[in-house]
């Protein structure tokens, strides 16, 4: 068997375990595993940086309490977050909102991945140059 | 008083022999004459021994009259507790910084003794003088471990209660310190590289052993951090991108582009700019981190704090900096090698994605640690920058990460050639399908998981194969044992131990399961598919500390988490219990107590029934990959720090 | 190609000198926090009991003054640090308008009382049997302290040992 014949039977073995893992789905996504995710995001009020989820604070059991319900009652995530920012301000978020100076924090490590192309890029021409 | 004065007298003892060695080194190299580099170290290692010793010394008689030791030691404190108390806060982890990087340079000094003329080493001692010059002056004068306590004190306050539960403070610290103090050696040969010129000859080579130690030896202290911080801190969590741990990866980061980049350097003689500026950007980064960690500017379960060392700890940041930088655009052209990259996704191409990988990594880290800072700043309300930022940000770089892991070792130099690729790939390649395949048998849909487990079982594929290779030729040389000490073997291991523990962090961090239970006394119920009983309380009563202890059985283990107050301190913490093995950990803690039952300090929930208590259960598929992991890790950098010497290698 | 490597080393030098000094220039976090409590806002719960002198007091009977209120133990050590300064801040705003009160929290009751003993507090501490007030105003950890406008609503939550500087500009804001 050539090397190329073997990686094309590789691949199409790929492919089909790729394909097993998209199609055939054991467990549908859950409001669980939405809350879950939530309580991911959202710090515990009395804490350094626990999030709701790791932290056993009566506060945190609140917050954990009112995402519960608002999951329950249809709410999308990002209406969820909002609200509880509005309530506890800004700093309840673990990761702080992308509008304003918080930008900064997606735009550089965007900005760095355009140079990493760009770099090798730079690579490449040289060498065919 | 006494005590406070001869501790002092040895500090300036230190100093003087520092900055001895640092005078005398810059005539000699300035006049091309020879100095006792090695003396003066002697002569300041001498002084910070005196020092450590007269703090040791107060320290295990409990002796009150010195301020450091009545706010960090108590009568009851235990011998290896006072011992550690040396650098459980500010002053004294100073002491212990000096006392290591006296140490190191004396180590490295005598190590080059038969070089001692030559410049390189001449100007390199002069900088590692200075450095220590510096922490031994901020020992003299804002930060002193030998300030009087003028109050008589009978009792002192006692360590902090998180540090005297747990044997690791006498491991942690000094892994993590040897580290950071360890960057400075190749730091300090790179500022003299570029003062001479001498950019390519031994001396960059010759800088990666002493990196790989310091590497090896950081690494250690982080994973002894995490699982220091797993076992104690009650949230089943082991790396909370706090801005001291994020301090202590920073130099991690750079110092591990930095030893791959010095390959590059051995083979082609390319990357001398990069290298470099790795080195300078590593220590620097250690300077940072320790600003970080003592300024107090930024709020975290680590920092120590105190406002005037944080000015001088930026000041010698910024002085590394811009001495390094200066000198490199002085040097500037003549640094260029005479070669270039041939091809992007020849092996010296992977390895340049792999160092902007790396240092990308560390400015997002680096700018999601400052963001706080600068938010506030601007807008004058505070934000927080916690863990889904960080790990936002890590899971990509993490999965590009490992599939350089599974390239470079397999691809070639200076050419890219897919066939040659792929016949050195192909059996990693149908191992790693095959992982992937079981998985999604198993039922595993987690993308993070899938992708992770994939791309490790590529990683480990390279790195058998390549140690395999190693064996192999080593065996055909008719000389198998040297196969330990060849180039790649210690690498290809830490490369293992990275496997391990990337699927540890995956796995634990996508399948954790937390839970709250009540249970009555005698009462039984299943978390997770795992076994709980409670079976009743215990009390403790010593002379350090007072702890009502529930027993607990999980799968037939018994475990005992608790609630502990520390006498002295007076804070109450909660102790978990965690049992632990190589499919699962379940992390057990003492939440509350109903009715109100008497505890040494636990939470009182009256609406349960005396007698029963709440627990939280959590339960973590093999987090204990972590700490193989890590061990693997260690393992492999001790071996790679044997390697034979660079003039050794076969041709 | 000179000239490129001076203006990369200028670039980064201006950027560290910068990031330096802008870190040079921060202060460290010595004050207690602003917590985001689920009270702010709304009406204090209110609560009465017994002080450790003996007395008797209740949140009710403050209504028209701004009240601070003090979550303590004499096992905290920020409560130590904190202790004088809330005396001080006490006894400057006794006739103006402004209540200290002081609840212990999850402490035996001699403990206390030798603590206030001890830091010769000049406002009364109130002792909080099975940790009710605690649990109403979701107290996790001393000191926490809680200051209430004059209709009784809680503008401001601090997590950490408070100064007096702090205070007054806390209650500054909150008398406005």
């Amino acid at each position: 068997m050539t090397l190329l014949r073997s990686f094309w039977l590789w691949l199409v073995a790929f492919a089909v375990v790729l394909a097993i893992a998209v199609a055939v789905n054991p467990s549908a996504p859950s409001n669980s595993t939405r809350i879950a995710h939530l309580e991911s995001l959202v710090k515990c009020p009395a804490c350094e940086d626990l999030s709701v989820a790791e932290s056993n604070a009566t506060s945190a059991i609140a917050v954990r309490h009112e995402i519960t319900q608002d999951v329950g009652s249809g709410m999308s995530d990002n209406k969820i977050l909002t609200t509880i920012e509005a309530q506890y301000g800004p700093q309840i978020l673990l990761s702080p909102s992308t509008s304003g100076l918080g930008a900064l924090l997606w735009v550089v490590p965007i900005a760095a991945l355009v140079v990493l192309i760009a770099a090798l890029l730079r690579l490449a021409r040289r060498r065919r140059a | 008083m006494t005590l406070t004065w001869l501790g002092r007298a040895f500090l300036y003892v230190a100093f003087a022999g520092a900055v001895g060695g640092m005078l005398t080194q810059v005539r000699a190299v300035l006049t091309k004459k020879k100095a006792p580099a090695l003396l003066f170290a002697l002569w300041s290692l001498l002084g910070v021994l005196g020092a450590v010793g007269v703090m040791q010394f107060a320290l295990i008689t409990h002796n009150f009259s010195l301020a450091y030791v009545s706010a960090n030691n108590a009568t009851f404190t235990p011998l290896l507790y006072s011992i550690t108390g040396m650098w459980s806060a500010l002053e004294g982890s100073l002491l212990l910084w000096s006392l290591l990087l006296a140490l190191v340079t004396i180590g490295v000094l005598w190590y080059y003794r038969s070089d001692a003329s030559d410049a390189v080493v001449q100007w390199a001692s002069v900088v590692l003088f200075s450095v220590a010059a510096f922490f031994l002056g901020l020992m003299m004068f804002p930060a002193d471990p030998f300030l009087h306590n003028p109050a008589h004190v009978l009792q002192g306050a006692g360590p902090n209660a998180l540090l005297q539960d747990n044997p690791l403070v006498a491991v942690h610290p000094p892994l993590l310190y040897l580290g950071f103090v360890g960057f400075t050696v190749p730091f300090a040969f790179a500022i003299a590289m570029l003062i001479t010129g001498r950019v390519h000859d031994r001396w960059p080579l010759e800088q990666r052993r002493w990196t790989v130690l310091s590497w090896g030896a950081l690494s250690l202290g982080i994973i002894l951090g995490a699982w220091w911080s797993y076992q104690v801190l009650g949230w089943g969590g082991f790396w909370g991108w706090d801005p001291v741990e994020n301090a202590a990866l920073l130099p991690w980061l750079t110092a591990t582009a930095y030893i791959h980049s010095v390959i590059v350097q051995d083979r082609r003689g390319l990357f001398r700019v990069w290298n470099l500026s790795l080195a300078i950007a590593t220590f620097s980064l250690t300077v940072l981190g320790t600003f970080f960690t003592r300024s107090g500017v930024l709020e975290s379960v680590h920092s120590f704090s105190s406002s005037t060392l944080g000015p001088l700890l930026i000041g010698l940041f910024f002085f590394s900096v811009a001495v390094g930088v200066g000198l490199l655009a002085w040097r500037g052209d003549a640094l260029r090698s005479p070669v270039g990259v041939d091809h992007p996704l020849s092996r010296e191409g992977l390895f340049v994605a792999n160092n902007v990988l790396f240092v990308g990594f560390a400015i997002v880290v680096l700018l999601g640690t400052v963001f706080p800072l600068l938010y506030e700043a601007v807008n004058g309300n505070q934000v927080t920058v916690g863990t889904p930022y960080f790990a936002t940000i890590a899971a990509p770089l993490s999965v590009l990460l490992l599939l350089m892991m599974a390239l470079a070792p397999l691809v070639s130099w200076r050419s890219a050639d897919a066939g040659v690729l792929w016949n050195r790939l192909r059996v990693s390649a149908w191992a790693a399908l095959l992982v992937a395949g079981i998985l999604v048998a198993l039922g595993v849909r987690h993308p993070a998981v899938l992708i992770a487990c994939f791309l490790a079982a590529l990683a480990a594929g390279a790195a058998l194969r390549t140690l395999r290779g190693v064996i192999v030729s080593a065996r055909r040389r008719g000389h198998l044992a040297s196969a330990f000490r060849a180039p790649s073997t210690g690498g290809m291991i830490v490369h293992l131990g990275i496997v391990i523990l990337a699927i540890g962090i995956v796995v634990s961090t996508s399948y954790t399961k937390r839970d709250e239970i009540t249970l009555a006394t005698g009462q039984s119920t299943v978390v997770d598919s795992q076994f709980v009983t409670f079976a009743g309380f215990h009390q403790v009563k010593d002379s350090l500390e007072e702890a009502t202890q529930l027993k607990v059985v999980v799968d037939g283990h018994s475990l005992r988490p608790a609630v502990t107050t520390f006498n002295g301190r007076d804070t109450t913490v909660g102790t978990p219990a965690i049992d632990s093995n190589l499919l699962r950990d379940v992390y057990v803690t003492f939440d509350a107590v109903g009715g109100n039952g008497e505890t040494s300090g636990a939470q009182v929930q009256s609406n349960l029934p005396a007698g029963s208590v709440v627990l939280g259960v959590t339960v973590e598929p093999l987090l204990s990959w972590l700490w193989i992991g890590g061990l693997v890790v260690g393992l492999g950098s001790g071996i790679s720090f044997l390697r034979r010497r660079y003039v050794e290698d076969p041709q | 190609m000179k000239r490129v490597v001076m203006l990369i080393s200028l670039g980064i030098f201006v950027v560290i000198i910068v990031f330096s000094v802008f870190l040079g220039t921060r202060q460290p976090v010595t004050d207690a926090t602003d917590a985001n409590s689920p009270l702010l806002g709304k009406i204090a719960p209110s609560f009465s009991g017994s002080t450790l002198g003996g007395g008797h007091w209740s949140l009710r009977a403050e209504r028209g003054d701004v009240v601070v209120i003090n979550f303590w133990a004499s096992w905290c050590e920020p409560c130590k640090v904190e202790a004088p300064n809330l005396s001080t801040f006490a006894y400057q705003e006794r006739n103006r308008g402004v209540a200290v009160i002081g609840v212990v929290f999850n402490d035996t009751v001699a403990g206390a009382k030798a603590f206030d003993a001890y830091y010769g507090s000049l406002y009364p501490s109130i002792v909080d049997p099975g940790g009710a007030i605690a649990n109403d105003y979701g107290v996790e950890s001393p000191p926490t302290t809680f200051v209430l406008n004059k209709k009784g609503r809680v503008e401001a939550t601090l997590l950490g040992a408070v100064s007096v500087a702090q205070l007054q500009a806390v209650v500054k804001r909150v008398r406005e």
